[in-house]
């Protein structure tokens, strides 16, 4: 251990530059490793912000933004359960903003909902409730896409051929259904899509009477609304939500692959380092040797030495991978937060990392030759 | 001319341009594979990252490369293609008949309302449609296997056997179903999957018409027109006089300028550039470290020759070059076996998340002079410890 500390702070510059490189694989571990969670996340966003014990869907459920539809009538049932308190719809559409700039229609993604079942738990939204109860008036996330024009309270703009008026906004994040999001109310929704019924619905969020177990509460709701519907509860939507986005579209490859690719960069760096070190000190190591230090004492000082580059490496990296989460948070609203389980997942892999350069450089010490360098 | 100006030229004669540079970098064979390993594994991160980039809006830019045509109509409100924004097929009949024009053919497309059910698992998935007037097919799938004109009957299809694989389109099925439709499969395209769209139906106009009908009624809405000019009919004159001549809700584009319209909407909206730069940034660095680690130490362990070769009377400007050399052909080693190996990985990678990720020119040029820089910009942090050495401290 002593000997590991001398060897490091002999030569400052050199450990200092080493400690740079273990800290930029470790942030790159820490920023892909974030991707990796955080980009499936971003379809739990809408999720999050809303108050629901369970979610009702149909069988077709794929994920957030392709939803399936189920009849109304479900609710009613899902009401008359004994565990539930409130069962309120939700409906989504898909319509085309044509006041956006240059002349574009952009995609917009339309939800609708009694703005009175205090669906959402976004404070922006629930104080306008009267707001998306005047007709032909919407709400549009703060989130919503420069090439949407201006977003500015008052505005006139035309949705697939009807006129509306912009009646405020509110900040929710427009996660994974589009590039812009806009909220009305049912009737509203009913004038925007004429072809659509408010007998067809989306999704159906069931708030429980406190006291309520939700996994039981599902398994009556199961029972009562029958096999063409499915019930989540919260856990299982978030392992719907990231599973779609992990294994159905090149997300979880993409990132999963960059993961992978900091780690052995990682283990190059510690690696290079620490093979660097051990051959400068050589004629040391082999004049302890000569005296009768035994193989297993470099190699303890080895893991040592390795294991000091790392963590003094680890922490100023989770520091900055804290700020560069709080830069992609700002930027694209999704959950990308420094959890303890991160922490620590990124913390066993430094170790890994720390271990196998450590086994990787202990050759070069083991055929250190008192002989040869005398 | 001094005796020592003699020797110099001589022993630089004797030297050469590069062997001391590549003698020092071949002197201690662990030592070469260790830095060639980790430069490599920084070109490698590179690589990987601007490949996976160039997947990312090459996946989007794919579909549009495959049409035969010099100029294309569609809605000018379209603001990106993956999005349906159609027109009524009477503004591309008159641009067939304007001069110039040879040909005018429809592509029908739909990105959000037709559902595929897999016949293997009966589940239902998005899927893009395209149709074609099979008598005037518009564009050139890779590897279709079924003479379009087979298309013309109703309900059959074409399927992307490249399709993401819970489709179950690459496991040759002969019937499926399409928003409830009975198909049948009469051939099949490698395309692949993008970002949005999990798999590809090609389908004849009638059948189109059928899946989605035109709510007007009559023949569908086009959503591309596909023109192709007179062998002798200036481009840029006929585009003029198209755009002046059809409705302003119609844009008349070039082939470059739709797929400029697209990689510039890829490019605003989603953060894939920021990202992958960042990553390539991060291998930039980590690799600059590793040759600067490398550079550094090669240089103290031979400081006494270099002290020697000064005190013999080479210019520090030579033992510079020397120096620099050293570095440019450890960029070299540590860029040929990472480029070798993300041609492997590309290949690997690209078939399981079916993008089109392949080693390019560009890809190859950038990164090498990435990985040059790198190491040049490490050799020139490293190289004042040589400028420093002092032939009488060493001895």
């Amino acid at each position: 251990m002593a000997l590991a500390w001398r060897i490091l702070s002999y030569d400052k510059g050199r450990t200092a530059l080493a400690v740079a490189g273990v800290f930029m694989a470790i942030l790159l571990v820490f920023v892909q490793l974030g991707f990796f969670i955080a980009v499936p996340q971003g379809g739990m966003l809408l999720y999050d912000k809303m108050n629901f014990d369970l979610l009702i869907a149909s069988t077709g459920y794929e994920y957030q933004a392709q939803p399936g539809q189920f009849a109304k009538s479900a609710l009613d049932r899902a009401r008359a359960v004994p565990q539930v308190a409130e069962a309120a719809a939700l409906y989504f559409g898909q319509a085309k903003w044509q006041s956006g700039e240059d002349g574009k229609a952009p995609d917009v993604f339309v939800i609708g909902f009694d703005p009175h079942s205090h669906i959402f738990a976004v404070d922006d939204i629930n104080r306008q409730a009267g707001v998306l109860e005047r007709p032909d008036t919407l709400l549009v996330d703060t989130a919503t896409r420069q090439m949407f024009g201006p977003l500015t309270t008052g505005r006139i703009v035309t949705i697939d051929r009807r006129i509306m008026a912009i009646g405020g906004d509110y900040v929710l994040g427009t996660g994974f259904m589009g590039l812009g999001v806009i909220l009305v109310s049912e009737p509203n929704f009913v004038r925007l899509f004429p072809y659509r019924s408010l007998d067809q619905v989306n999704l159906g969020a069931v708030l429980l009477k406190s006291g309520a177990d939700p996994a039981e509460a599902a398994g009556a709701l199961r029972q009562a609304l029958g096999s063409d519907i499915q019930v989540f509860t919260r856990p299982q939507l978030e392992r719907q939500e990231t599973a779609y986005w992990t294994t159905r579209t090149s997300v979880g490859l993409l990132f999963g692959s960059g993961l992978l690719v900091a780690f052995v960069v990682g283990i190059m760096v510690v690696y290079q380092v620490l093979a660097t070190q051990v051959s400068r000190q050589l004629p040391q190591f082999a004049t302890l040797k000569a005296v009768g230090y035994r193989d297993r004492f470099f190699g303890g000082t080895v893991v040592v030495m390795s294991l000091l580059i790392v963590l003094a490496g680890f922490v100023p990296a989770l520091l900055a991978a804290a700020g560069v989460y709080s830069v992609i948070r700002e930027e694209t609203l999704l959950p990308v937060t420094m959890t303890g389980m991160r922490i620590g997942a990124v913390f066993v892999a430094t170790l890994l990392m720390a271990g196998f350069s450590a086994l990787l450089s202990m050759g070069g010490l083991r055929r250190a030759d008192p002989a040869d360098i005398f | 001319m001094s005796l020592a100006d003699q020797r110099r030229r001589h022993l630089q004669h004797f030297a050469g341009f590069v062997p001391l540079a590549w003698r020092n970098l071949v002197a201690n064979k662990p030592r070469l594979i260790r830095s060639t390993g980790g430069i490599g594994f920084a070109v490698l991160l590179m690589l990987m990252q601007l490949g996976f980039e160039s997947a990312f809006f090459n996946a989007s830019l794919e579909l549009i490369r495959l049409f035969d045509g010099d100029l294309f109509l569609q809605s000018a409100a379209k603001y990106r293609f993956a999005t349906r924004e159609p027109f009524p097929a009477a503004d591309l009949d008159m641009a067939r008949r304007a001069a110039g024009v040879a040909s005018a053919w429809p592509l029908y497309a739909d990105w959000h309302d037709v559902f595929w059910k897999n016949p293997f698992d009966g589940k239902s998935s998005m899927v893009r449609v395209l149709g074609i007037d099979p008598a005037h097919p518009v564009l050139h799938l890779p590897q279709l296997d079924v003479a379009p004109a087979k298309l013309n009957a109703l309900d059959s299809v074409a399927i992307d056997r490249r399709a993401r694989r819970f489709l179950g389109m690459s496991r040759d099925p002969k019937e499926a179903e399409l928003n409830g439709r009975k198909v049948h499969v009469v051939g099949s395209f490698a395309l692949g999957p993008d970002f949005e769209n999990d798999g590809t139906v090609l389908v004849g106009e009638q059948t189109f018409a059928q899946l989605l009908p035109n709510p007007a009624g009559g023949p569908p809405e086009v959503e591309l027109g596909v023109l192709k000019l007179r062998p002798d009919s200036d481009l840029a004159g006929v585009q003029r006089a198209l755009a002046a001549s059809l409705p302003a809700k119609i844009a008349v584009l070039t082939k470059a300028q739709l797929l400029e319209l697209e990689r510039k909407f890829q490019a605003d909206v989603s953060s894939a550039g920021p990202i992958f730069a960042m990553g390539t940034l991060v291998g930039f660095i980590v690799g600059m470290l590793i040759s600067y680690q490398i550079i550094f130490t090669d240089l103290s362990e031979q400081m006494p020759q270099y002290a020697t070769m000064k005190a013999m009377g080479y210019r520090t400007r030579y033992l510079v070059r020397v120096v620099l050399e050293q570095a440019g052909l450890s960029a070299v080693l540590g860029w040929v076996p990472a480029c070798l190996v993300a041609i492997v990985l590309f290949h690997i990678v690209g078939n399981i998340a079916l993008l089109p990720l392949h080693m390019t020119v560009k890809i190859a040029a950038l990164s090498f002079v990435l990985t040059l820089g790198m190491c040049l910009i490490s050799a020139v942090l490293a190289v004042r410890r040589v400028i420093a050495a002092d032939p009488a401290e060493v001895f």
